[in-house]
């Protein structure tokens, strides 16, 4: 026995959510050829097929690009520090990738790490999470190769498939992803066929062990010397989290805020005394492949990705950590 | 986006002017202006840079930032410039700029350029009038102030 | 094409005339072309070209990690060289130190291509094929412009405040923009900051502002910044806004003659406008 519903029964579910205050987040053709999850206006703004994935991730939902920590005003001597409020709004992402959302429980060991982040913690606890399993994939995905899978369920409160005629079958539900869906869907017969997903290019969980040894290898520059250095990657990935803590405003009033940051900007170690001690691409590059392929699994124990993609995809010269990693592999690492 | 609107009642709305002007030739024409006892408008606020060729574009930009309806930007006729071509370069900048503003959307009507010598203190009173009375009926420049608000995320 | 290129590179190194060739490789079919960095004669198999080959490799060589592999040979279309005449003027690099490859091109697919009159490079040492170039009147390479300001002012702010709501600032329009070459740029200085850095709809503007203002009259067009965004923020409206106004009233198009002045670092005691009072 299974439960299904309709995809106009899911839009008309979105109106409602979204009459209820709520935020909805979901894939959205913002060009012919670029999908990105955006906040939905309507419905119909809503893609429920058609893509491979979008360019961007979910991590937005809960870690923001651009974050409010504290707000200042200066009235002659008088000084007033306004913490931002914890967040409130209810939000729902609907039809993401079970890699966008297999990033948020290993996202929740660095927030929660020595400092309990309490805004983070929050968006978590008030976003739903309903995904889409995969049907298609294209040259760059390779969840497979980090123990996911298309029809994965990490992250996820509801699993959406497709059966292929309008109508989609609804599984794996947490408590969250029941009272969401409670009532709306039909019970059938009817199960959809799992995708075997992109075919395994190596099994990076292991690759820590390479890594262990390749620190020193001469090699790394001519892997990552197309690197321009920008963060494209970083910010198009659904596990990266780096972030900037900037003050930003005039002597009379401003704010404290937190910004993403990424790891390949030139400047991203440069220490007050002028030192870099990354100051050259291959050094930046090589941090990101240990930082979530030996670091971060070594510390938390996952690897920090999914497998999506992204990053080659967002890459203006199509790097990104498979393409470094095969380099690596295919040189007997 | 702005509608013009009628004259308000006094005191409603009372546009705040940003006046890039360089040192040695407006500035000193906003002085005679004063010696000379011809009022004009206090809706300016007067920046006084060393000329301007010094004008960063983006000061510009900044005045709206924090509020400003219309921006001003008024240096020393060209063959006057204290430092020879600091106007010219200024000129050149301004041709190319107003055409990326106008792109962007952003209302170029609230924009203004104007060569002031240090002898030209009427002209000086009779600019601002202008620039005060034809913002006061363009109204607020709420479209800028709406993109510095932080956003919700 | 491919093989009088190969030729040409395998030569270049073979006989030490250059340490690295800057080209196009492509693993697979199904993945764009990128940026290779060949050393050995014998590696030049590597390289290839086809319709996919849009990147512009002048970047590379202000990239110090590829700078500290030699003397380069380079890769270029016709639009692509556009920037080696500006990087020259500017006294960023010294053009006698370097080998330009010229590949005649048919167009690589986009929209600009048929607007394109440099078909045929200009400025290389080598030129691989052949092709014409056609002048293109200023109305036909500016449309896409020319179609945008048909949209009344408040359409236009509402447009841009929709795209840049969408700017992450990740930068990657600056990286790979050949002609963005600050060691430190005007967002990474922060004693005082100049410009807000947070991705806001005021940081955005800001920096989308400062950017095609820094390049008006340099951009060559290349629309590497508008490919690589991963927003897909059409940022070719703001530099061809710049480019048509510069042509228009200083008869200046950037990287098409390397004797020119500079736009904005001269000027002329007959610049016309009809706004200054």
């Amino acid at each position: 026995m299974s439960q299904i519903i309709s995809k106009p029964a899911i839009r008309r579910l979105v109106e409602l959510w979204l009459r209820q205050g709520k935020r909805v987040i979901a894939p959205v053709q913002v060009r012919p050829n670029l999908v990105s999850y955006q906040p939905v206006r309507g419905p119909d703004q809503v893609l429920l097929e058609g893509f491979v994935r979008p360019l961007n991730s979910i991590k937005q939902v809960v870690f923001p690009r651009h974050e409010q920590l504290f707000q200042y005003r200066v009235r002659g001597k008088q000084i007033d520090l306004l913490p931002a409020p914890l967040p409130d709004i209810e939000r729902i992402v609907l039809a993401a990738r079970p890699c966008d959302a297999a990033a948020l429980p290993i996202l929740d060991h660095v927030f929660n790490w020595e400092f309990r982040d309490a805004a983070y913690n929050r968006r978590r606890e008030l976003t739903t999470v309903v995904t889409l399993a995969c049907t298609e994939y294209d040259a760059h995905c390779f969840c497979t190769s980090v123990g996911s899978r298309p029809d994965d369920t990490r992250g996820s409160d509801a699993l959406l498939l497709d059966l292929g005629d309008g109508t989609l079958e609804v599984r794996h539900t947490t408590d969250k992803g029941q009272s969401l869906f409670a009532g709306q869907t039909q019970a059938s017969t009817r199960t959809a066929p799992i995708s075997p997903g992109p075919e395994r290019r190596a099994d990076l969980r292991r690759v820590s062990q390479s890594l262990e040894q390749a620190f020193e290898r001469s090699e790394w520059a001519a892997w990552t010397n197309r690197c321009l250095g920008c963060g494209a990657c970083a910010f198009g990935c659904p596990t990266c989290h780096c972030f900037d803590m900037v003050d930003e405003g005039g002597p009379t009033c401003g704010a404290r805020v937190r910004n993403w940051d990424a790891c390949q900007f030139g400047q991203f170690t440069l220490h007050a005394s002028g030192h870099n001690p990354r100051g050259v691409q291959s050094q930046r590059q090589r941090q990101r492949i240990y930082h979530k392929f030996h670091v971060y699994p070594k510390k938390f124990g996952e690897l920090l990705c999914t497998g999506c993609g992204n990053c080659t995809r967002n890459c203006p010269v199509s790097l990104g950590v498979l393409p470094v990693l095969e380099a690596m592999q295919a040189e007997g690492a | 986006m702005t509608t013009p609107a009628s004259n308000p009642p006094a005191g409603e709305f009372e546009p705040k002017i940003v006046a890039y002007v360089c040192n040695w030739c407006t500035y000193l024409g906003a002085d005679l202006a004063g010696t000379n006892r011809l009022e004009y408008p206090a809706n300016v606020r007067i920046i006084r840079l060393p000329c301007t060729g010094r004008i960063d574009f983006n000061l510009i930009v900044k005045a709206f930032e924090i509020g400003a309806d219309a921006v001003l930007v008024s240096g020393c006729h060209p063959g006057d410039c204290h430092y020879t071509s600091g106007n010219y370069h200024a000129r050149r900048r301004w041709i190319l700029f107003r055409e990326l503003l106008a792109t962007l959307g952003i209302e170029t009507g609230r924009v203004h350029f104007a060569w002031i010598s240090a002898a030209e203190g009427k002209k000086f009173q009779q600019v601002i009038s202008e620039i005060t009375s034809q913002t006061r009926d363009l109204g607020p420049y709420r479209a800028y102030r709406e993109i510095c608000e932080i956003c919700e995320v | 094409m491919l093989q009088p290129l190969r030729e040409t590179c395998r030569r270049l190194l073979q006989d030490g005339t250059v340490q690295v060739v800057i080209g196009y490789g492509q693993a697979v079919r199904a993945v764009e072309p990128y940026p290779v960095f060949i050393t050995a004669p014998d590696d030049v198999g590597q390289l290839v070209w086809n319709e996919q080959c849009r990147t512009n490799l002048v970047k590379y060589l202000l990239r110090k990690e590829i700078r500290a592999l030699g003397k380069p040979a380079i890769v270029v279309k016709g639009c692509d060289e556009r920037a080696l005449v500006v990087l020259q003027q500017e006294l960023q690099i010294d053009r006698s130190q370097i080998v330009v490859i010229g590949v005649a091109c048919d167009g690589m697919d986009e929209p600009r291509c048929e607007v394109c009159d440099a078909h045929q490079p200009r400025f290389a040492d080598h030129i691989i094929g052949h092709a014409t170039n056609e002048m293109q009147p200023a109305e036909r390479r500016y449309a896409h412009l020319g179609e945008f300001l048909e949209r009344p002012l408040p359409d236009r702010m509402a447009y841009w405040k929709a795209e840049l709501e969408r700017c992450v600032k990740c930068y990657a329009c600056r990286q790979a923009c050949p002609l963005c070459y600050c060691e430190r740029c005007i967002v990474e200085k922060n004693r005082p900051a100049c410009l807000d850095t947070s991705a806001t709809l005021k940081g955005n503007f800001a920096w989308h502002i400062v950017r095609a203002f820094h390049l008006a009259g340099r951009c060559v067009g290349c629309d590497q910044c508008s490919r690589v965004c991963p927003e897909g923020i059409d940022l070719r409206l703001l530099n061809l806004s710049m480019a048509r106004e510069a042509e228009a009233s200083f008869g200046h198009r950037s990287g098409t003659d390397p004797q020119a002045e500079l736009v904005l670092g001269s000027f002329s005691q007959q610049d016309q406008e009809q706004f200054i009072r």
